[in-house]
């Protein structure tokens, strides 16, 4: 799609744009932050190593889950994570396939963080299952016990969907690196680096007959990819929906939960990429203009996700059922009436500032409202979970649930499980598409030249 | 056979003046010829026609039959095998079964695409002579390729060399295995 301001300047030459990107992994710029930043990811991965270990060691009983409310940080945290991961696969294969060229250079280290948010994804629901060691059991193999996993079961959803979506993840990533890999190849002067990126780059070169199957295949992937995203959120809401609690049966829930993921995802790739323009000075590949689109594809999605909250509150008086209308004043004015709120306020009031173009152009400004949305979603998946769960039907089996040391700890030390690759993918990968990029910058010129 | 020529690598700057060589090099009667480039040059697909190379579709939609249709028969199968009844529910739950089957037809779909990819294009390939000459670094910068192989019927030490710099090219330079 033609668009009247370049997505890139049209003073930049392909080997700048080789120069700018390829220059990160070979001569870092930037060592001191990163190496801080580093450090201290590694801590926390250490402080959720500590964590998990305490886990396997003595069950989950150190959380603070319990009946009624039994679905507590893992499950919330699974959905959270899972949902920041999409908007990296929208980025790539949607706007890929919808010929929106600003997305190339935006798309590669959008689809790292999501790869990287999808492994903390999976691994919520793991260290919840008690005895994770047995998570082969999910898996139909001829056990000698003669038994076989029951497929009528969520939990084989979660494992399936989270599987295919990491595995997708994983593919659609390294293909799309593989030219650019080859690239870094070309350029790297020290024999480790020739060696590493050597083997990574499996000998592309180029070849027009090489490049029609790649875009074939990657097209097709970008294609399969959208429906998964779409799939896998659907997924987790339907995994609600089996249950029987009120407040979980909206039919809004799963278009609700796809937009909310993709509405915190978009703002987590903003905040990435305020961040990288500023440490590697890229501000001439990601430009001001990447970031006020951006910003508007969050203000659309956080408006789309606030007519769920509306839909949710109506579907629930709606369907006149007393329990469904306890759960929503619950959720209004109940003792965790503070993330509902809380939700509200962060998902939808900064937001509107990005109906200003000075705003969505401000990287200070749009970093600040892209965390206020990652909060509040993370607020809102812990909404959705406990003021469920935590009054059901009858009042005997009502209960509290308040986050332990253990919960937070986990939660925490889980930043760094996500942060640490992504660090090593920004250090030693070429973080921004450098040949998509070039595309983008041929077109211009192109239309350039024939006016 | 040091001295032996597997083909001419000629040198251009510019995306439109490598897809103007090609399709001259079409039009003389070239057959054996391939083009590198930095990123995908519009329109090379169809110089070269390579647009009617659907076997990737084709590979994928295999992809996705084998896993729907693979993952639903392991549902039926162990449900068959190892009965668990439940409240008298019915044994062969096709709603619940469908998201797995969903995700298992996507899974396989990729895989079948990328494990079909790399078995057309030949790669992995470590080693390939393009590598051996001085300026084939530069085709993933800003720089781009025409070569013609030595086992076109047309080929010809002199006077390929020579069609290659009338066409326009910057160098020409051998490639030698």
């Amino acid at each position: 799609m033609a668009s009247k301001t370049p997505a890139l300047p049209l003073n930049e030459t392909y080997r700048d744009i080789t120069r700018e990107v390829a220059r990160v992994p070979l001569q870092m710029p930037a060592r001191i932050p990163w190496l801080i930043a580093l450090i201290l990811s590694l801590a926390l991965l250490s402080l959720f190593l500590a964590s998990i270990t305490w886990l396997f060691a003595c069950g989950v009983g150190i959380w603070g889950l319990n009946i009624p409310v039994n679905w507590a940080f893992a499950i919330h945290l699974y959905v959270w994570w899972l949902g920041l991961g999409h908007a990296g696969t929208l980025i790539s294969a949607m706007l890929l396939l919808m010929g929106q060229d600003w997305r190339n250079s935006l798309n590669r280290f959008a689809e790292a963080m999501t790869v990287c948010a999808v492994i903390c994804a999976g691994m919520e629901p793991i260290i919840h299952l008690g005895r994770p060691w047995f998570l082969y059991w999910m898996f139909p193999y001829p056990a000698t016990m003669g038994v076989w996993p029951q497929f009528r079961s969520p939990l084989e959803w979660d494992i399936w969907a989270v599987l295919t979506y990491l595995t997708v993840s994983i593919i659609f990533w390294y293909i799309g690196l593989v030219p650019d890999l080859a690239t870094v190849r070309d350029r790297a002067k020290k024999r480790g680096w020739q060696v590493f990126f050597g083997i990574f780059a499996l000998g592309w070169r180029g070849s027009a007959r090489h490049w029609a199957v790649w875009q074939k295949t990657y097209r097709t992937i970008a294609a399969i990819a959208v429906p998964l995203v779409v799939s896998v959120h659907s997924e987790v809401s339907l995994l609600f929906a089996s249950g029987q609690i009120p407040g979980w049966h909206s039919t809004i829930f799963p278009p609700y939960f796809v937009l909310g993921a993709a509405y915190s995802g978009f703002a987590m790739v903003a905040m990435i990429a305020v961040v990288m323009r500023h440490t590697f000075k890229l501000g001439h590949i990601v430009t001001e203009r990447h970031l006020d689109v951006l910003a508007k594809v969050v203000l659309a999605m956080g408006l789309m996700t606030a007519y769920g909250y509306v839909f949710e509150v109506f579907d629930g008086y709606y369907s006149g059922d007393v329990h469904e209308i306890a759960t929503i004043h619950d959720r209004f004015f109940g003792i965790y009436a503070w993330s509902f709120w809380g939700a509200v306020f962060f998902n939808f009031v900064p937001l509107e500032l990005l109906w200003f173009r000075t705003v969505r152009r401000s990287p200070v400004l749009l970093f600040l409202i892209s965390t206020s949305s990652v909060v509040g979603m993370w607020l809102e998946r812990y909404m959705i979970l406990v003021t469920s769960l935590y009054k059901d039907f009858l009042p005997s089996s009502f209960g509290h649930y308040t986050p332990t040391f253990w919960d937070w700890s986990t939660y925490i030390g889980m930043l760094g499980l996500f942060m640490t690759p992504f660090l090593l993918f920004v250090r030693f990968l070429p973080s921004i598409s450098i040949f998509e990029d070039k595309e983008v910058l041929a077109r211009e010129k192109e239309a350039a030249a024939h006016g | 056979m040091a001295d032996q020529i597997l083909g001419f690598l000629g040198e251009f700057g510019t995306p439109e003046a490598l897809l103007d060589a090609a399709k001259r090099a079409r039009a003389d009667g070239f057959r054996k010829i391939d083009a590198f480039s930095p990123f995908p040059v519009e329109g090379m697909d169809d110089v070269l026609s390579l647009k009617d190379d659907h076997r990737i579709g084709w590979i994928t939609i295999a992809g996705g039959l084998f896993g729907i249709l693979g993952m639903l028969a392991i549902q039926l199968f162990v449900n068959v095998d190892y009965p668990i009844e439940v409240g008298g529910r019915p044994l062969f739950a096709w709603p619940a079964f469908a998201v797995v089957d969903f995700e298992l037809m996507i899974l396989c779909a990729v895989l079948f695409a990328v494990i079909g990819m790399f078995v057309i294009i030949g790669l992995p390939k470590l080693y390939h002579p393009l590598f051996g000459t001085a300026r084939f670094g530069l085709a993933s910068e800003d720089r781009f390729f025409l070569y013609i192989d030595a086992t076109d019927p047309k080929f010809d030490d002199q006077d390929t060399r020579r069609f290659l710099g009338s066409l326009g090219a910057w160098t020409v330079e051998p490639v030698r295995p």
